[in-house]
């Protein structure tokens, strides 16, 4: 018997045993092929999905490896059925390719005639091709080559994209270097996206996927397109190319409700994108704008389907997906995965922190027992307000009351869904509270505030999900949220994994009351943090407020 | 020296092996040793000794069949084209060949059974039979002159040395004998009854056909007399025959390797065999009015299991085959399924595999449909293939280790190694076997795996096996994301403990359970307590009990119990009145139209069930109570059914030594006391089936008339005289002068036979 430090199961979870001596090795061997879906604290769950080893067969791996390292790890012996099972799905990918044709633009070869002959009987494919050039070859309009990528992947035959990228418009872009350097993760995830033409990089919240992206473009050495999903971190993009490459005001351009300017490098916003009026996308000559050279798609995994489609139109330019992690709450991998590109760099949360690249955090839960009369008008309110209800529990701002006080002179973020419920703690606590009405420029004044730490306590609304820069939040406080979303509830415990100047840990305390659908909706959106190795401890609020 | 004076000139020793190898010869045991002779030389015995011979073998009897007798043992090599050697010495084992080395011959009876021997065609003396007696004394003129006799038997003399007339004929006549030299012996024509002369020949054909080289067998066929065959085939019977079988060929694999791989796939076999018993258990599937399982079922399962339908349905036979699947209305696991569940991992895939080796059903077939274009389903009585077992058994035989041989290959084996078998069952069987040889885990990756390899010839497969299992460990794994890894099988009693307050997340070597309310809950409902399930968790983790985890067990026990349903007319109680207060004023609860009794009580007039249902679906915990106020352990019933499994195919297994010991006895012990038996005059004739068959075969032969005893449908003793046309499959058919028509009498009803003087 081997005594190796994976187990390999029968529904394609790898279990690796992490206290192990050799589990750094494993996880190295098998991340390739393998997404991590879970890092609790002693075994973390690994899972090898058909895109997961195409990602890896695009990054050059090949199934030999794969069945090497399933065999050389695994403690206990692998199912033949599994094995084949790999080898035959890894197959799969690059059977077909899309490749310049000289007259007909694009064109779809195989190396394998029967499979082409499959997919052209789809009725899906049909109507994306052109004339057949030979025995192996087609030709593909190439309009259609997002679209087609898309429906061969879902006929299980995804097609290399050989097709090369549009140079597109040229600016010179150079990384400044000047007091801080690119980290090595950091440039390795850059070089692996230009090296791969397109794709997805996966890293955790903090830990600079913003540079990553300014790297990307020093190596692209292009006009780019960013899109982000709101104005404030629009703005915080912009500010941070700034700071960190050679590029100017002038160079640099915001496209959002309220300004529509076009410059070599332009940040958009999702939400201007999929404006719609009377049917149409009015923006959607943003695309082409300019020549772009490389478009930017930052929180890819919130990509909103009108930007799939229109991406779908965009693929003969180099794009770029960030993100903090491949898990859609829509279940649409694949379109990233075919639209956007295979996943070319990631790295674990824990294995960053433990660099020291992002900050150490625990993660309290306290729970709130609501009052015999709460109890009975929770038990009499109608289903969809019944969140609503115990989530915004008055019992609550008293808890967050004695939690702030706890946390005096440190900065503390204060995060909920409800506008009346965060003006109510905004009040009793003092501070001022960001919510969507706030105007940009309020907003970015309280931020920088915050950061000068003239204040010292923020409440903010769900506008501060994602991307909002707050080096020095050290402790978060979440009242209520979007339901059962884990992606929120990695977002907002991303605010304040930034590293701390003095080096210190975080602190996310969720508040949440006892016997309630809150209790079960905050399980769900924890166990995503719990998976990725951040235990939650429980506490009661009598004990906070005692 | 007949048959039967070599066979009572054969040691003890030599009949034992004979019996031994030849068993049918001896169910039941014959009377005496001309009683066994008979029998070695009826149709169906010697085609089942037949069927036992490799190519080379079966080669030397085609070669003794078609050469005269008796032959030297020389001339025997030379027509083969290698030293007959071990396979003669087998051979005259199984009594097929008898005599001495200079004097050797075919057991009687083995002749009839060859059909077109060595690819040569019937002697000329058959071969000429439908022609009209003039033609024939107008072509032995014309080859033959001057010589006496029947027209036929000159022909066939003349044809005996054919040298004179193959020169005569043209090069492209000679070319045309040589396609058939080797067989098939015949050819196609049109017009092949056409009558030519040696002056009025055309064409190459016409030159045969009117020397006799070629003879007409039908409008368009020709056939090449077996004399003309041998004479071109230059003393030779045989071209090509190996006196050894082909080598496998295919990728030398790891030994090692291959059995890992393969015990992999034996684990996951039973774990799959497991899974299907639990969830049939609780949701059977129905046997269809053919005997099968239906088509969605077989689907669904397959959803069910996570495996291909083909796997699905492989697993679905075996676990039939092995007893642990029975009908009953429904498909639904038998008792000895239960028994075998508490076995060692090891010991279950031995049962398992040990019954797919055995079993005679092809279950690659399902899917495919029959001769009359019905789908053939799992489980349905018609997959059954009575050769299926001995050709999967060959096929692992044949297996080196470290070589992954490729179908093909193994097909090619087989074919040297059971001639006779039908070939296209076989090599379709071949196919099978390798690959479901490879799901069950008996090879891994093509290779035959060392506990394959006991399994198959009947070692210790599951000590073999054993130590490349996963062990039962003992501990599990607690996590704050609420799972427990189990790094390994559990111990029964920790995994019934697991199962019971955890949901089953992954399994596989490990398994991965996830504590939630509902599973808590499961636990504290079958009579658990919070203290206990967090003492026994404590006590059985690696690692210290997570804090979410206590406090998911300490929340689902504060609320458990604390409402309390009853049967009598039915009643919620509590001792929390606000928690009432909570349920009546609840919208949800208007249907179960509940009443307050007290500030603790509830009654209601809806059932029990109806009640925790809707409590529960409203968020509460409740329990049900008795009449005594105990509480009601709730437990998911599991369907098992009593009706007997269908016992596992029986092997075609060879002889007990002591019955052969015991058989040989009797024979010579009756031997020794038999006198003359004839059958008294005026008589029906009785005698034992085997003279039976032996006379009709002769009368056949002779073309002559005899007198049966017979007894008819209502089992009425008869007798009648008849002339015997053909016998096979069990019947005779014959001209019946008693009734003036042709009948078919089964041979069994036929009591005794008698000649005609």
């Amino acid at each position: 018997m081997n005594d190796g430090p994976l187990i390999v199961q029968s529904d394609k979870t790898l279990l690796l045993e992490v206290d192990h001596p050799k589990a750094d090795e494993c996880r190295r061997a098998i991340a390739p092929f393998a997404e991590l879906e879970r890092a609790p604290e002693h075994v973390h769950t690994y899972r090898v999905t058909p895109l997961a080893l195409w990602n890896a067969r695009a990054a050059g791996h090949d199934a030999e490896q794969v069945v090497d390292a399933l065999l050389g790890y695994s403690r206990y012996p692998v199912p033949h059925a599994l094995l084949v099972d790999v080898a035959e799905t890894m197959a799969r990918y690059g059977r077909l390719r899309l490749e310049k044709h000289p007259a007909h633009g694009l064109m779809l070869t195989t190396t394998d005639r029967a499979v082409l002959e499959e997919v052209l009987r789809s009725r899906k494919i049909q109507p994306m091709l052109g004339e057949r050039l030979g025995e192996d070859s087609v030709a593909v309009h190439p309009s259609e080559r997002g679209n087609i990528k898309q429906a061969l992947l879902k006929l299980g035959w995804p097609a290399e994209d050989l097709a090369g990228y549009v140079d597109g418009e040229h600016h010179p872009i150079a990384l400044a270097e000047d007091g801080w350097a690119l980290r090595a993760y950091q440039r390795e995830a850059a070089d692996a996206f230009w090296h791969g033409g397109s794709g997805v990089v996966v890293l955790p919240c903090g830990a600079g996927k913003t540079i990553v992206g300014a790297a990307a473009m020093a190596h692209a050495q292009a006009t780019t397109l960013i899109l982000v999903t709101n104005t404030v971190s629009a703005h915080q993009w912009k500010a941070e190319l700034l700071r960190r490459t050679s590029l100017t005001e002038n160079e640099i351009g915001e496209y959002s409700g309220s300004r529509k300017e076009i410059r070599p490098v332009t940040i958009a916003t999702y939400q201007v994108m999929t404006t719609r009026r009377k049917g149409v996308y009015p923006h959607l000559e943003l695309f082409d704008a300019r020549d772009w050279g490389l478009i930017v798609y930052d929180e890819v995994h919130l990509l909103p389907a009108p930007i799939f489609r229109m991406t779908a139109d965009l693929q003969a330019r180099r794009r770029l997906g960030l993100t903090a992690t491949l898990v859609r709450e829509d279940g649409r991998e694949g379109d990233v995965f075919s639209l956007i590109g295979p996943k070319r760099y990631d790295a674990p949360w824990k294995e960053m922190e433990n660099q020291g690249w992002i900050a150490p955090a625990d993660c309290v839960e306290v729970r709130v027992t609501l009052t015999d009369e709460e109890r009975l008008a929770y038990a009499m309110a109608e289903a969809e307000e019944r969140y609503r209800f115990c989530a915004t529990t008055p019992s609550k701002t008293r808890v967050t009351e004695a939690l702030v006080r706890r946390h005096l002179g440190e900065q503390v973020l204060v995060i909920g869904q409800y506008i009346d419920q965060l003006d109510e703690l905004a009040e009793h606590l003092g501070a001022p509270v960001i919510k969507g009405e706030t105007r940009v420029k309020e907003r970015e004044r309280l931020f920088q505030a915050f950061r000068d730490k003239e204040l010292q306590v923020l409440v903010v609304s769900k506008v501060a999900n994602f991307s909002i820069d707050l080096p020095e939040a050290s402790v978060a406080i979440q009242v209520s949220g979007t339901f059962g979303s884990r992606q929120e509830e990695a977002q907002r415990l991303g605010r304040i994994l930034r590293p701390k100047a003095d080096g210190g840990g975080a602190r996310f305390y969720t508040v949440v009351s006892r016997d309630t659908v809150d209790q079960e909706f905050a399980a769900h959106r924890q166990r995503f943090l719990a998976e990725q190795g951040y235990a939650y401890q429980i506490v009661d609020a009598d004990d906070v407020l005692a | 020296m007949t048959f039967t004076e070599w066979l009572r000139g054969r040691t003890d020793d030599q009949l034992r092996a004979l019996v031994l190898a030849r068993p049918e010869l001896v169910a039941p045991v014959p009377a005496h040793l001309d009683g066994l002779a008979t029998r070695a030389a009826s149709p169906s015995a010697v085609g089942r000794a037949l069927d036992r011979l490799d190519r080379f073998a079966l080669a030397l009897v085609e070669a003794l069949a078609v050469l005269e007798e008796p032959l030297a043992v020389e001339r025997l090599e030379e027509a083969v084209g290698a030293p007959p050697g071990r396979a003669l010495a087998r051979l005259r084992e199984l009594a097929l060949v008898y005599g001495p080395d200079e004097e050797l011959r075919l057991a009687p009876g083995v002749r009839a059974v060859l059909d077109d021997p060595a690819g040569l065609g019937p002697p000329a003396v058959d071969v000429f039979r439908h022609h009209p007696p003039e033609r024939l004394e107008e072509m032995a003129d014309e080859i033959a002159p001057g010589t006496a006799g029947g027209g036929k038997e000159r022909l066939a003399a003349a044809l005996a040395e054919p040298g004179k007339l193959i020169e005569e004929v043209s090069p492209e006549a000679r070319a045309a004998l040589g396609q058939l030299t080797w067989g098939p012996p015949t050819g196609r024509v049109p017009n092949a009854r056409r009558e030519v002369t040696v002056a009025t020949a055309r064409s190459p054909i016409e030159e045969l056909l009117a020397r006799g080289l070629l003879a007409a067998t039908g409008e368009e066929s020709v056939t090449l007399p077996r004399e003309v065959g041998l004479y071109l085939r230059e003393g030779r019977v045989h071209r090509d025959v190996s006196p050894v079988p082909p080598a496998l060929e295919g990728a030398a694999r790891d030994q090692d390797l291959a059995d890992r791989t393969a015990a992999g796939q034996a684990f996951e076999l039973v774990r799959a065999v497991e899974e299907l018993c639990e969830r049939w258990s609780a949701e059977p599937p129905g046997v269809l009015r053919t005997g099968g399982l239906g088509v969605r079922d077989l689907k669904r399962t397959a959803g069910l299991l996570d495996l291909p339908e083909w796997t699905t349905a492989l697993v679905v036979e075996v676990t039939h085959a092995a007893g642990l699947l029975a009908a009953d209305g429904d498909w639904v696991p038998t008792s000895a399924y239960d028994l075998w569940r508490v076995r060692d991992t090891a010991d279950r895939w031995v049962t398992l595999a040990g019954a797919w080796l055995r079993m005679d059903r092809v279950p690659g077939l399902i899917g495919e449909r029959d001769d009359r274009d019905r789908l053939l389903n799992a489980l349905h009585p018609d997959l059954r293939r009575t050769a299926a077992p001995g050709i999967r058994l060959a096929a692992l035989r044949v297996l080196p280790p470290g070589l992954a041989p490729a179908a093909e290959s193994v097909q090619a084996r087989l074919a040297w190694e059971q001639p006779r078998r039908r070939a296209v069952l076989r090599d379709q069987l071949v196919e099978f076997t390798l690959r479901e040889a490879e799901q069950v885990g008996v090879t891994g990756m093509g290779v035959l795996a060392t506990h394959g390899r006991a399994l198959v010839e009947g070692g210790d497969a599951a000590g073999a096996l054993s130590p490349l299992l996963p062990q039962p460990v003992d501990h599990i794994l607690l996590q704050a994301d609420l799972t427990a890894v189990a790094p390994g099988p559990l111990t029964s009693e920790l995994n019934r403990w697991l199962a019971l307050s955890a949901d089953v997340e992954s399994k596989g070597g490990a398994t991965v359970y996830r504590f939630t309310e509902s599973s808590v809950r499961r636990a504290l409902d079958a009579g658990h307590s919070a203290d206990e399930l967090l003492s026994t968790l404590a006590r059985h983790s690696a690692t210290p009990v997570p804090q979410p985890l206590s406090y998911l067990i300490g929340d689902v026990a504060r609320r458990h119990g604390r409402i309390r349903v009853g049967t009598a007319g039915a009643y919620v109680r509590c001792d929390d009145p606000a928690l009432l207060d909570q349920i009546t004023a609840d919208r949800r609860s208007a249907p179960l139209r509940l009443r307050r009794l007290a500030p603790t009580v509830i009654a209601s007039r809806s059932s029990r069930a109806v009640l925790v249902d809707s409590l529960r679906a409203m968020g509460y915990a409740p329990v049900a109570e008795s009449i005594d106020g105990d509480v009601v352990i709730s437990r998911p019933d599991a369907r098992r059914t009593e009706a007997p499994a269908r016992p596992p195919a029986v092997p075609p297994t060879g002889l007990d030594p002591e019955v052969a010991v015991a058989a040989v006895r009797a024979m010579r012990a009756g031997d020794a006391r038999r006198g003359p038996a004839e059958a008294p005059p005026g008589q029906v004739p009785r005698g034992p089936a085997t003279a039976t068959i032996a006379a009709l075969q002769e009368a056949i032969r002779q073309g002559v008339r005899v007198w049966i005893g017979y007894l008819d449908s209502q089992g009425n003793a008869t007798s009648r005289i008849l002339e015997p046309a053909r016998m096979e499959g069990g019947y005779l058919t014959a001209y019946d002068e008693t009734r003036a028509a042709v009948h078919r009498f089964a041979l069994h009803r036929i009591t005794g036979v008698a000649e005609l003087t």
